[in-house]
């Protein structure tokens, strides 16, 4: 994995809980991601983001989960009228889990009948985590 | 002729695990396509597939969905 480059502003600035990431470095932000899938047998991509959109970890194709997921978030804050917490669509082809929380947000692609409430609770911790400066494994794990 | 304990066990052990696997085959079997969103007063939305918006959460999904490829995972 890799670090993603800089993407435009303002697509993530809108944080449903209102507090600011620290920045976040790639290292701890792939720990984190490669946490998750060890976790989740299901997943089968996922990406991290910062306040800003950019792509601090993701599976492959930086670009793409940059952009696909500034999509997401923008048609989700579009459809209620106010900025999302969580996202959860499921489909005949997978389900994706999408996730802000302190300025950073996490995407994930699971296969389908993921239990959701676990990836959601897996995803938070990881971010919660990271915001504290560690890389998702907590102080015992999540 | 009493049956033995642990066979009364596994028997429900087994009923168990046949009623779950009835339960996931009707899942799979039923569940439709959903969009929904969370916020963050607790409030949950579901989109209809059909609405104008959950048309473009679906399309917006399907996108991370291709890009997020088949296994193997990250």
């Amino acid at each position: 994995m890799r670090r993603g480059r800089a993407a435009r502003g303002g697509i993530f600035t809108q944080v449903a809980d209102g507090e600011t990431s620290e920045a976040i470095s790639g290292g701890s932000a792939e720990a984190a991601l490669a946490l998750l899938a060890e976790m989740s047998i299901d997943l089968r991509g996922a990406a991290i983001l910062d306040a800003n959109g950019s792509v601090l970890a993701a599976s492959d194709h930086h670009d793409r989960w940059r952009e696909d997921a500034a999509a997401l978030f923008e048609v989700a804050d579009r459809a209620g009228g106010e900025p999302v917490e969580q996202v959860h669509i499921g489909t005949e082809q997978g389900e994706v889990f999408a996730l802000r929380h302190a300025g950073l947000a996490a995407i994930a692609v699971t296969e389908r009948f993921a239990l959701a409430s676990l990836t959601f609770f897996d995803m938070r911790s990881l971010l919660r985590d990271l915001v504290r400066g560690g890389d998702g494994s907590g102080p015992s794990g999540p | 002729m009493v049956p033995k304990p642990h066979r009364v066990l596994l028997d429900r052990v087994s009923g168990y695990a046949d009623e779950a696997a009835a339960y996931m085959r009707r899942r799979r079997a039923f569940r439709r396509p959903f969009a929904r969103l969370y916020y963050g007063d607790g409030r949950a939305e579901d989109h209809a597939a059909d609405s104008i918006a959950g048309g473009e959460l679906f399309v917006a999904a399907g996108r991370l969905i291709e890009v997020a490829g088949e296994r193997p995972k990250v």
